[in-house]
């Protein structure tokens, strides 16, 4: 068997394993836990394509979040416009945001603009919890918007089962994996890792650093906020503090940078590293040890980055690719 | 029209103690170019620690800075020592390395929920201290002790670490390293060894800040939270690197906190703090005070 083939048929079985799993796991709990698994895979990878593959470190990514899930529930509830067209509008919305913020903050060098992506994820936070209503939009302030779950199905985005939510947040990530692969693989990908490593190298060579970083950012937030809107559909109740937290910003942030930023595999192999270990501390070790997942999620963090700054995606492609080679080579040994 | 002056006086007392809180970031950043993420949990530990002293021994809470200093400097020197410096050594060309804003930040994580898994995360506050709920009346305006006490703690911890870098030999030899680490290191100065110093007077700071916040304030375990986001506006306001700008900066917020909570909610103040911080970050980013290099 060629290695190619090897690929393609371990590719096509990781397939049909995610999408077979509902049938075998009928506890809406485990269900749930791999929704929000595949969520914050989808999250990181998104998250990739500024913090990744633009070489800075966004972390006020839950704004755009936000974005997402309030502009779908506000025009769903006040105007019943379907949360899918919401998604859009919301995806649009904060590209918009996105950009503006961008502009300055991208001439910034490294801990500025961190620090300004913190500035501005905690400032929508105040914003959002200070006012009642934006114009004629309705925000509710602290208290949060509740949906309804009236008109369930799917032109509203709404089940009373897990399992759909389960296949959209599958889907949007096998979509998000395939686009952030053909960006790697485009000019834009290359100009980035370029604009990334050697900012001043790459400028002489006459790439458009700033250009490349906004359009990485555009999308990056115009994908983070679908995750919002999915995330405000799937609990049907957004408040602030739920949506956009400084600690939703840094977790997504911390999966990524632990799986391996700039990498494909890397924000995805974090989180499926790190959130059953969060989500099964939660549970079972809640309420004698709380912030015992913090306290994991922490350690992870220094270590990897003290011992394997490209994350951990490194060793393991590593381990895959010793192992393809050595499944593809023992038939060529015998011949 | 008394109470805006009052409120003024309060918001420089309250903001010279985020200007202490500052102080730490700043020397942090000036020598090793990197912001601490950890910050606001130095402080917290600085907090726990003054505060067991004196539920412990019975000590006035200033006394108790004879214990937080020491304890605070050697955790913040060794800190550096075993997990920064494997960074800066493999990362020796970079300039502000990223990766050690997220060793920090992991660190931020462990030390803040290590402290919840250990002490709970009830409030504490020492009852019974001689600082507590004093006020000091002058002319119709009520100024509270504790902060007082604060502000001149803050004040002269700020003079004492200018006297250091100033004066002595280490102090020079710190100055040297953050104005040009490779030069310095040809001088024959360790920079490893400056780093750790200057990490450990960075969170001896923090340490001070928190002690002096322990009469009056509550002592828990994500208290380092609202000072770290704090700490990061003021040193950038204030010009990262400057050590009067951290103290200046951090009555800035000080005063827009107290000031601003009489004309509208209190919540909306940190918005504006948040405003002001992007505002000064896209205008002049070297910040109010701050010159490049400015010891």
């Amino acid at each position: 068997m060629t290695r190619e083939k090897l690929q393609k048929l371990s590719a096509a079985f990781l397939l049909i394993i995610t999408f077979g799993l509902p049938l075998v796991i009928r506890s809406p709990t485990y269900l749930h836990i791999l929704i929000l698994l595949f969520l914050y895979a989808y999250l990181t990878t998104s998250w990739n394509l500024v913090g990744g593959f633009a070489g800075v470190l966004p972390l006020g990514h839950a704004a755009f979040f936000g974005i997402g899930a309030y502009t779908s529930t506000v025009l769903y509830l006040q105007y019943s416009i379907s949360p899918w067209v919401g998604m859009v509008l919301g995806g649009i919305t904060a590209s918009i945001v996105g950009v503006i913020i961008g502009l300055p903050t991208f001439k910034m060098r490294g801990a500025y603009f961190a620090l300004a992506t913190i500035a501005f994820g905690e400032g929508m936070r105040v914003m959002v919890e200070n006012i009642d209503s934006l114009g004629p939009f309705r925000l509710n302030g602290p208290r949060g918007l509740q949906i309804p779950p009236l008109n369930v199905g799917l032109a509203n985005l709404m089940f009373s089962n897990k399992e759909p939510y389960y296949y959209i947040i599958l889907i949007m990530l096998i979509a998000v994996l395939l686009l952030t692969y053909i960006i790697s693989c485009s000019k834009l990908g290359y100009y980035l890792n370029a604009g990334g490593e050697e900012p001043e190298a790459a400028k002489a060579l006459g790439v458009n650093v700033a250009r490349c970083k906004l359009i990485a950012m555009a999308m990056s937030s115009f994908l983070t906020a679908f995750a919002g809107t999915f995330y405000a559909q799937l609990t049907l109740f957004i408040h602030p503090k739920s949506v956009i937290s400084l600690d939703l910003s840094f977790e997504i942030a911390f999966i990524a940078l632990i799986g391996g930023r700039g990498s494909i595999a890397g924000p995805v192999l974090g989180a499926l590293l790190l959130r059953p270990v969060s989500d099964f501390s939660r549970i079972y070790f809640g309420d004698k040890l709380p912030g015992l997942h913090l306290i994991i999620f922490g350690t992870v963090l220094i270590l990897v980055m003290i011992f394997q700054p490209r994350g951990l995606q490194e060793p393991l492609t590593k381990a895959y690719n010793r192992l393809l080679d050595r499944l593809t080579q023992k038939p060529t040994e015998k011949e | 029209m008394i109470f805006i002056l009052e409120d003024t006086i309060n918001g420089i007392l309250m903001g010279s103690i985020y200007g202490l809180t500052a102080l730490g970031l700043t020397v942090i950043f000036g020598v090793l170019k990197v912001i601490n993420f950890a910050h606001g949990s130095m402080l917290m530990v600085g907090m726990y620690a003054a505060y067991w002293a004196v539920v412990l021994t019975g000590l006035h809470p200033y006394l108790a800075l004879v214990l937080v200093v020491p304890v605070m400097f050697l955790f913040g020197y060794f800190l550096q020592d075993i997990l920064i410096k494997p960074i800066f050594k493999s990362e020796r060309e970079v300039r502000e390395p990223i990766t050690v804003i997220i060793v920090t930040t992991g660190v931020w994580y462990v030390l803040d929920n290590l402290t919840l898994l250990i002490f709970g995360p009830q409030y504490r506050n020492i009852q019974d201290n001689p600082l507590r709920g004093k006020m000091l009346e002058m002319g119709g305006m009520l100024i509270s002790m504790p902060k007082l006490w604060g502000f001149f703690t803050a004040i002269l911890t700020a003079l004492a670490v200018y006297w250091f870098l100033q004066k002595t030999r280490m102090g020079r030899a710190i100055r040297a390293t953050s104005l040009d680490r490779d030069a310095a290191s040809l001088m024959g100065i360790n920079q490893y060894r400056v780093y750790n110093i200057a990490f450990g007077i960075g969170t001896a700071a923090a340490g001070i800040a928190g002690a002096t916040l322990v009469p009056f304030y509550n002592v828990f375990p994500s208290v380092g939270v609202l000072f770290d986001i704090k700490g990061f506006i003021i040193v950038v306001l204030g010009g990262l690197g400057s050590i009067s700008g951290a103290i200046l900066g951090g009555m800035i917020i000080g005063v827009i906190e107290s000031v601003g909570a009489q004309f509208m909610a209190a919540t909306w103040t940190e918005g504006i703090v948040y405003a002001l911080f992007l505002l000064v970050l896209f205008v002049k980013p070297s910040g109010l005070f701050g010159m490049r290099y400015d010891w």
